[in-house]
């Protein structure tokens, strides 16, 4: 991997010194260790499975190693003590501070007590469940089937539910439809703009979920909750294809040289 | 070997020999004779040692290290997203103690439809009577409303920068499934002041169980206590906020970062 004249990423040359690319430091198992033959041997059904499993993972390991034009780094990370703590301490306590001062200058708002025999005007849980009531109030999108008489398959309320089904489900995919060693937007517009896509949406859904608050009509309200995320998409898309050939030529050498673009 | 008391290092010969001014030498036979008894040396490296920590050297940023300056990608600050929302789950954990000494999760007390609760009441004295309980109130408020961006915020991080890629999906669908938690949290803190606003949110979480098929009816008697609200909802949502949720999603964030741990951070770019 390295020869004795490649410096090392300080410039330095001396062998005391060099901490990456020496012999691979397996211990030799000895006389009272059994090997993973003899445990295999002595194993039946599913253990001896895993055991040949282990050892063929162990073999691949050894191989891709040997094979591995990797450099590793000679810094791998900071001391915990004084960096990372230090670091750490800084940022914790900006961070409670932030939220102590916040909490002097807007404290929490405090409303009426529970009346179930008065309905409010206007029901509206935190913040940062509007994309959630959004979803509850698609009922103008329920699709009514000719099968049924133009009757709707489901209930409103449940097809919130199946909406909040597919975005969890959705999300929870994603590491399974996005393969590859891509990580930048650039790398990947269309994954980006599913994205920005998301983010727009969940946006316009907490819109949807305050219609009372817009003076617009329900319809135009219904089409840009849709609509906006998907131009939203589209422009993202857009402007990363564009960008592309331009970044992917700067991209700096040491990273792709760490991790070459598949 | 004797038992004479050996002076390997004849210090007094030492001084004898410098040539020093009277100042110097009155300091310098004061720094023995305390040092003979006190052996201040040690602690004097103790203190070389903390003077040598203190006058720390930062940490190269991601950038410096990886020779990324003046690229857009200078996301550094988004990478302590996740330990934000850890932080603020912690200063809602500490408030919220707080104000469970104080809160009392019961219905009763209301005369008539639209009078304070108990509940309703106990807040109140939070906020009124309570030393420092107004502002105990508020810093759990915000604290939560931090946890929930901070989350937020980590997700979009983790999604853009395909964090979650091989082999990390394991943790990313763990933290789709603390986000679901983190949201129940929330949504059942809002529940317990027993305000209006509380309990037709509630009711809206009470529909839409009920709309589910099959597993609706039982998850409503679950959550819930019932199909209509009342001490039985509130009792649940209390204990669901105070005892089943902090325990789990404390040992699924633990579970998270151990995760990260084992795995190592991705690649930051």
């Amino acid at each position: 991997m390295t020869d004795d004249t490649t410096p090392m990423t300080d410039g330095g040359t001396d062998e005391e010194a060099r901490t990456d690319g020496g012999p691979p430091a397996t211990v030799p198992p000895d006389d009272e260790t059994p090997t993973w033959s003899e445990r295999k041997e002595r194993s039946q059904g599913l253990a001896q499975l895993t055991y040949q499993y282990f050892e063929r993972s162990r073999r691949e390991d050894e191989n891709l190693r040997a094979e591995s034009t990797y450099v590793e780094r000679d810094v791998l990370g900071f001391p915990t003590w004084p960096h990372e703590t230090i670091r750490n301490l800084a940022i914790t306590s900006f961070f409670v501070g932030i939220i102590i001062l916040i909490a002097a200058i807007l404290p929490a708002h405090y409303g009426e007590p529970a009346n179930p025999g008065a309905t409010p005007g206007i029901i509206l849980p935190d913040w940062y469940l509007y994309w959630s009531f959004g979803l509850l109030k698609l009922n103008p999108i329920n699709p009514s089937l000719a099968v049924l008489d133009g009757n709707i398959a489901m209930s409103n309320e449940f097809l919130g539910i199946t909406a909040h089904g597919i975005v969890f489900g959705t999300i929870t995919l994603v590491p399974f439809l996005n393969k590859g060693g891509a990580r930048r937007p650039v790398e990947q517009p269309f994954w980006a703009a599913v994205g920005v896509t998301g983010v727009v949406l969940s946006i316009t859904l907490a819109a949807l979920a305050i219609q009372n608050f817009f003076p617009i009509s329900l319809d135009l309200l219904l089409t840009l909750t849709f609509m906006l995320p998907l131009a939203g998409g589209i422009i993202t898309y857009a402007v990363l294809k564009t960008m592309r050939e331009g970044y992917m030529y700067d991209l700096n050498r040491r990273y792709y040289m760490l991790r070459p673009p598949k | 070997m004797s038992l004479k008391k050996q002076d390997e290092m004849d210090h007094n010969a030492w001084l004898k020999k410098q040539d020093l001014t009277v100042i110097e030498t009155a300091f310098l036979t004061t720094l023995i004779w305390l040092d003979k008894r006190l052996r201040i040396v040690d602690y004097l490296e103790l203190l070389e040692t903390m003077y040598y920590r203190a006058n720390l050297q930062m940490p190269k940023s991601h950038t410096e290290q990886y020779d990324l300056d003046n690229k857009f990608w200078y996301w550094y600050p988004l990478y302590s997203l996740g330990s934000l929302s850890i932080i603020a789950y912690l200063v809602a954990a500490v408030s919220g103690a707080l104000l469970g000494f104080y809160y009392s999760p019961s219905t009763a007390g209301a005369a008539a439809q639209g009078d304070p609760t108990a509940a309703y009441d106990s807040v109140v004295m939070i906020m009124t009577d309570v030393q420092f309980g107004f502002m105990l109130r508020s810093i759990h408020s915000w604290a939560a409303q931090f946890m929930v961006a901070a989350v937020f915020l980590h997700m979009l991080r983790v999604y853009f920068t395909g964090s979650y890629k091989e082999p990390r999906e394991v943790n990313w669908i763990l933290g789709v499934i603390l986000i679901g938690l983190t949201l129940l949290f929330g949504f059942s803190g809002y529940v317990l002041p027993w305000k209006q606003l509380s309990f037709w949110a509630a009711q809206i979480g009470v529909e839409m169980a009920l709309a589910t098929p099959l597993v609706g009816e039982w998850a409503a008697q679950l959550m819930f206590g019932g199909f209509t609200l009342g001490q039985a909802t509130l009792v649940r949502m209390y204990i669901l906020h105070v005892f089943v949720l902090p325990f789990v999603v404390t040992g699924l964030v633990a579970l998270h970062v151990g995760i990260v741990w084992v795995q190592g951070i991705a690649e930051p770019h």
